[in-house]
């Protein structure tokens, strides 16, 4: 079934076959069947804000397809980004789970399919099947791991320059052309790479253009090429 | 051997509950949880874990108190935050079997029952309400971690500019 926003949707998650390579949703035939009895399936486009940081915890966000940005803001208006989510992570559950306010704000970054659980059913969900306890439990960790890792790199990094190595690392190691190492597509804006290292717009685009002048890499179009990985590496450990 | 801290026998019979940790299991579940307990006691400075070491155990610091710290690669320290007696360190990690995200050392002499992983996974698939809390628990260490991530982040993006 096509939606509005050229998604091609999965209409239950007993018939899913992404379902087993995903960790949140390789259940067991038991715990898939109560949770389809449960989640409220959705297509939002591009753009759409799921839930913001400060607001009443209404339940979770399965995320089926598409991509979608995690970010926190200062009451002076500045954004940071924490992390791009991806296909198959559950969304808002920390906040779910201990009644606190949403601590992030969530916006899809492409057109998304997503699966919204309540809180109360949710909860009860939990209760009833332990396997899928154990599971919140794991991504909870994961949710955990990110946030040291983004403390560790705000905390203990000198300079804009080196966070952006980092990140850059972390993408070609995440996202990287398996055939051509080192190669991958800029899915965000300067800005929004700015919101992911705590810096200005115009201290990124300054940046990729003295690491393009330094031949570190490569850019044509949204294809960034790292060319000399051992120099970003310096950048990190001096 | 005693460090300097009072002493009590066990989490299971300590009058002095730990705030934080399961606190609303039935008699089966804590004696499973009594069962699998490892104490020790150990001096000021101990290393409980450190960031990147794959976990083997969990620790919680009957009394006490230890620092939770990274450390970048130039060997500078960021301390996390400092935590209390009766509290669960090396959760995330344990749960996930990821390396540790943080290093945990003790500031005072402190008494700590190790918990060993498969055990600790054990007694969570058994014990549903236990597994329930530690999913509370968690919740709880994302949250901090955020607040963490908010105060240093915005911090720097004020004053980090090049």
């Amino acid at each position: 079934m096509l939606s509005p926003y050229g998604l091609e949707i999965i209409e239950s998650c007993l018939t899913c076959k992404l379902r087993e390579d995903r960790l949140f949703c390789n259940l067991s035939p038991a715990a898939v069947k109560d949770l389809e009895a449960i989640k409220y399936s959705t297509a939002y486009p591009k753009g759409a804000v799921l839930f913001v940081e400060g607001q009443a915890p209404r339940g979770v966000f399965i995320l089926c397809k598409g991509r979608t940005k995690l970010s926190i803001c200062s009451s002076d208006g500045k954004t940071l980004i924490l992390k791009i989510a991806e296909p198959g992570e559950v969304l808002g559950l920390s906040a779910t789970v201990s009644g606190k306010p949403y601590e992030l704000t969530a916006e899809t970054l492409d057109p998304c399919q997503v699966n919204f659980v309540k809180r109360e059913d949710f909860l009860r969900y939990l209760r009833d099947h332990n396997e899928v306890t154990l599971r919140v439990a794991e991504q909870l960790s994961d949710k955990y791991n990110t946030a040291c890792h983004e403390i560790h790199s705000l905390g203990l990094s000198h300079s804009a320059a080196e966070k952006l190595a980092k990140l850059l690392l972390e993408w070609s190691e995440k996202n990287g052309d398996a055939k051509q190492p080192g190669r991958m597509k800029l899915a965000l804006t300067h800005e929004e790479i700015a919101q992911m290292i705590g810096t200005s717009r115009e201290t990124v685009t300054r940046l990729f253009a003295d690491f393009k002048k330094r031949q570190i890499i490569q850019l044509k179009g949204s294809t960034l090429v790292i060319r000399n990985r051992q120099a970003l590496e310096t950048l990190i450990n001096p | 051997m005693n460090h300097g801290g009072d002493i009590p026998v066990s989490f299971f019979t300590c009058d002095v509950a730990p705030q934080r940790l399961f606190t609303h299991l039935g008699a089966e579940a804590l004696r499973d949880f009594a069962a699998i307990q490892n104490v020790q006691e150990v001096p000021k400075g101990a290393l409980l874990f450190s960031e990147g070491q794959a976990p083997t155990a969990l620790v919680l610091l009957q009394t006490g108190g230890a620092r939770l710290s990274v450390c970048s690669s130039r060997g500078e320290k960021l301390t996390l935050r400092m935590a209390k007696a009766g509290e669960l360190l090396g959760l995330s990690a344990n749960v996930s079997g990821k390396p540790h995200e943080v290093t945990a050392e003790t500031t005072v002499p402190s008494q700590i029952v190790f918990i060993k992983r498969k055990d600790f996974v054990r007694f969570l698939k058994d014990h549903s309400d236990a597994c329930m809390q530690v999913v509370q628990m968690l919740s709880n260490d994302v949250h901090a971690a955020y607040d963490r991530v908010r105060a240093i982040g915005m911090a720097r993006a004020r004053h980090v500019r090049n």
